[in-house]
Parts: structure tokens; sequence; C-alpha cells
């Protein structure tokens, strides 16, 4: 979806170089820590990627739902520049996969049209040596939790990478007659649910495709985030974001939950 | 308790600084039960691998930084970076003086506050000085602090892992404006602000670095917990702060023990879906 540049800032040399000695940074709890080192992993560094990004302007038709085909391009490259340049660190340590990320967007007040997109996680590799790298040759990312990784692990399931799709979707204004005539009666505005239902189904798609790329059989903890950053109340972004699994051990037993209550309040 | 008499309508600041300082050097080692913000679940962890709490230890420090620091520059501010370094190490320098002073061996639960303000820069520490039941005292410089809560100490050291310290890095760098020419120029495009972006990974890249540092130094394995707080400050708008902190921790056992993890399902209404109390 984007050309994207491969180097790193220079900056990270210095940092890297030294996680390569063999301190490990991380910012999992003790809890997520202890259960990753239980799945035979070992977390080799914190790692990032972050990209500053300025928005191109594209003009909506006041009555017209379309997609904002600039604006997904934008939010697209940005994420990917933060998400490559966090596998590039991981990559660079050595490192099978990125546990626990977090894909977020800052504002400032250098400019309105400017936003800050940023990927952190925890670069891990398995204690066994065996390569876990995805169909792509690249380290796995996976924004589930600790806890959550080992429990997916129990399941026979590994995960291949974080996928997401995204669409910017400008929804039309109704006109003053169609306003008029719908004044007082309950009815269902089609143009409006029509607009949200693409819009959602675009994004989704363009999920779905990135899984398939990574030869994954599902994708689990899919989060559907709608916001309107700051392009007004008519233009929204779906983002839809997921972890790509594929099954990886045959059959597996599940152990039965121990029911228990807690004492805590 | 002879430090703490009801003090007088108008208060003499300085006088009540040396009262207190003056009560906390008299104080003897405690033997019996002292204060501590722990739970009761907190303290029953502890107790369950040979420990107990002490007392309630802080430590606070606040730095000056020079006026009009913020707003024009190239580069990194140095001098801010320097400050809350030097901050935070003399805050801790000061709870590690006040847990060997109770006859602690270490300081866990430690609250970490900052904040950053155009004229200084204010670290407050505040945790639970912790030792194995009935040790005897160590000097300040053989005093952990940790800001993992007591449970995930009791978890950790059940795992075979020692916290050592806190190790922290910041890191302020001023964000380059750019010129009318370019501004203009990229008003209507998809660009990445490169200038912008650069500056956000010296800020971060310095501040990590500078943490690693700290954990070097203190011998660790690995730093878990890191925290991150990053972003413009309200003050100055074309400066990014970065700062991280978190414990550094190293393996003191042959080899990591397995804790085993059970699947449990909570009955509790909570949206917990796992319930970490199983691990202990």
């Amino acid at each position: 979806m984007s050309d994207v540049t491969s180097d790193l800032p220079q900056a990270t040399g210095h940092r890297l170089e030294e996680l390569e000695k063999g301190l490990f940074t991380s910012d999992l709890s003790v809890n997520e820590f202890l259960l990753i080192k239980e799945v035979g992993f070992h977390p080799v560094g914190f790692v990032m990627g972050s990209s500053i990004y300025h928005t191109g302007i594209q003009t909506r038709k006041w009555g017209q739902s379309l997609e904002l085909t600039k604006l997904t391009e934008a939010m697209y490259n940005a994420r990917e520049l933060a998400m490559t340049r966090m596998e590039e660190e991981a990559a660079e340590l050595g490192a099978d996969g990125v546990v626990g990320v977090r894909l977020t967007v800052n504002y400032y007040d250098w400019g309105k049209d400017a936003a800050e997109f940023i990927a952190v996680g925890t670069a891990v590799t398995a204690e066994d040596g065996v390569s876990r790298l995805n169909k792509l040759g690249k380290p796995f990312t996976s924004d589930l939790s600790g806890q959550d990784f080992w429990t997916l692990l129990q399941t026979g399931y590994f995960p291949q990478g974080l996928v997401m799709g995204t669409c910017v979707y400008h929804i039309a204004h109704r006109g003053i007659g169609q306003t008029l005539g719908t004044t007082g009666q309950n009815v269902e505005l089609p143009n409006f649910t029509q607009a949200l239902y693409e819009a959602r189904e675009l994004a989704m798609t363009r999920m779905q495709d990135e899984a398939t790329q990574l030869g994954a059989t599902g994708i689990v903890g899919v989060r559907l985030e709608e916001k309107s950053h700051q392009w007004g109340s008519h233009t929204i972004e779906f983002l839809s974001l997921g972890t790509a699994v594929l099954k990886t051990s045959g059959d597996v037993t599940l152990a039965k939950p121990v029911t228990i209550i807690t004492l805590d309040g | 308790m002879s430090g703490l008499e009801a003090t007088s309508s108008s208060l003499d600041v300085k006088a009540e600084v040396r009262r207190a300082n003056a009560f906390l050097a008299e104080k003897p080692p405690t033997t019996g039960a002292g204060t501590s913000d722990l739970s009761i679940d907190e303290e029953l962890n502890l107790h369950s691998i040979g420990w107990e709490p002490v007392e309630l230890v802080s430590g606070l420090s606040v730095f000056s930084t020079p006026a009009g620091l913020w707003n024009w520059g190239q580069g990194e501010i140095v001098m801010a970076g320097e400050a809350h370094q030097r901050a935070f190490v003399s805050a801790s320098q000061r709870l590690h003086n006040e847990a060997a002073k109770v006859g602690a061996h270490g300081v866990v639960g430690v609250h970490v506050e900052r904040q950053v303000y155009s004229t200084h820069i204010e670290i407050s520490l505040l945790g639970t000085a912790v030792r194995p039941v009935g040790a005897k005292p160590v000097d300040a410089s053989g005093v952990f602090v940790s800001d993992l809560s007591a449970r995930d100490f009791t978890l950790l050291m059940v795992a075979g892992w020692q916290p050592l310290g806190l190790a922290s890095g910041a890191s302020f760098v001023y964000a380059p404006r750019r010129n009318v020419g370019t501004a203009l120029q990229q008003k209507s495009q998809n660009v990445e602000l490169t200038n912008y972006t650069e500056a956000m990974y010296s800020a971060r890249e310095t501040a990590m670095e500078r943490m690693q540092r700290d954990a070097i130094a203190l011998k660790g394995d690995g730093v878990v917990e890191v925290k991150l707080v990053e972003g413009p400050m309200r003050f100055a708008g074309h400066a990014v702060g970065f700062a991280v902190w978190g414990t550094v921790v190293r393996l003191t056992k042959e080899s990591h023990h397995s804790v085993a993890p059970l699947k449990v399902v909570s009955l509790n209404d909570t949206d917990v879906a796992f319930d970490t109390a199983a691990l202990a």
C-alpha cells in the first residue's frame, strides 16, 4: 500500500547496540513477563516506530457520500511507516516477533493537519532457537497482551501479524427537502445507514486482505474504531485492527478452566 | 512521638522542616509494625515469601530550570534533561536513605510522580519499605527501589528474579518550525514531516539510552514495566519531552523458575477475563 523508506532515523543506532549485548527493556507487566517466559519466549527490547505526518486536503461534496481516498491513503501511509520502523527495530535485534503492540495517534500544537503516529511494543525471541518469522520473513506482530498471547498459544494458534484496514469516508448531508419530509416520522435514514455500512465494509475487507497475504486462517481480538479526528462531523475514519493467527500445532486438548470465587473486593 | 506537637497558628516552615528532619534522624530502626500503603492481600503475599513491610518512605526533589529555556533553540534542551535526571537521582537517593534508616532492604510499590513546569522539574517518590522478616539493616547503597507492586515483587521473587532499582531517562528536544514557504507548499499534500519525526526520535532515543545506562550500571539483566510519558509541554508548544522509567531486574537463581499458571474462571461480576491471583 505504501512505499516505505527503509532507513531508521540515525539516533536509534546506539540504543539498539546496547540491547544486542544482552540487556532487555520491556513495557510488559510482571505478569506478562512471566507468562511470556512460560511459553518459551524471552523479551529482547522495547521497540517503537513513529512518524509525524501531514495530511493533505481533499474537497468534499456537501451532498455526496464517498470515500476520501487521499485521507485514507495518508492514514495508511503514516501507520505503515510507524509499523515498519518498529518491525525494523525488532529485526535488528534478531527478534522473532513483537507482542503488546499499541498503535496510537497524537495531535500537537504544531499544526492541526499534522499528527504523530506511534507504534510501540516488546520484541521477543523464542528460547528454543526455532525461527518464528511469518510468511513474509518478518517478525510477527500482535496487539495481544502477554496474557492473551499465552492463552492463544494454549489453543495451538500462533500470531502472524497485526493487520489493519482503514477508510476515511464523507457522509452526505441531507437536503432540506428530505429533512422536512421526515420531520415527525419514524423512518430509517437510508443514505446515512448505507454510507456507514460501506465505510465499515471497506475497512474490514482491507484488514482481511492483509490477513490473507500473511496466509492466516483467522483474525482475533478485532477492534473497530470510529474517529472524526479533526475533520468535522461528517467525515469519519473507520479503523479495524486485529491479530492474524494461524493454527500451527495439531490437536490440542484444552485444560478445563477452574472456577474460582476471588476474595478480592 | 516528641516531634509532632500541634503547630502554632503562624507557621514557620523552616522550623517545621528542621523538626521533621530531626525527628527522622533520631528515629531508631523500627522493630514493631510500621505504616504501609499495602493492601491486606499484598501484605499476605509478602509474608508468603518471608518478607515484611517496615515503613512508608518518600523522597522528593525539585530542580529549577533557567528562564526562557523552552522556547527558542535547536536540538536537545540539555539543561532540562539534566535537571530531570538529577531530580530523579536525588529523590531516589533520599528514598534509599530513608529506607536504610528504618532498617529495610528495599522499597516496593513506589509511586512515581513527575511534574514539569516552565521554571522547575519536580520528582516525588513514595513507597513501602520492606525487608526479609527479622533481617539486619543494610546501608543505603544496598537497598533496592522498585515501582512494582508488592504482589508483582512476590511473583518475581518466586520466579527467581530480583528487582535492583529504578532506571530512568528523560530528554527534551526543540521541534524545529517549518518555514512559511515549506508549510504553504505542503498544505495540500500527504507528506511525512521529517524534521518533527527526527526531533521526536532523538528525544526518545536519548531518553531510552539514559534509562539503559542506568540499568547497565546496576548490573541488571533487563528492565520491566517501562512507563513512558511523551508529548509537548503545555507551556512550550515547540518542544517535545520524552521520559521513561522502569524497574531493573536480574535473574538471581540459576534458572528461571516456571510459575505454571492455572486457567480459572472468576465468578466476580467484573469484566476481568484473566485473574492473575491464581498465579501466586
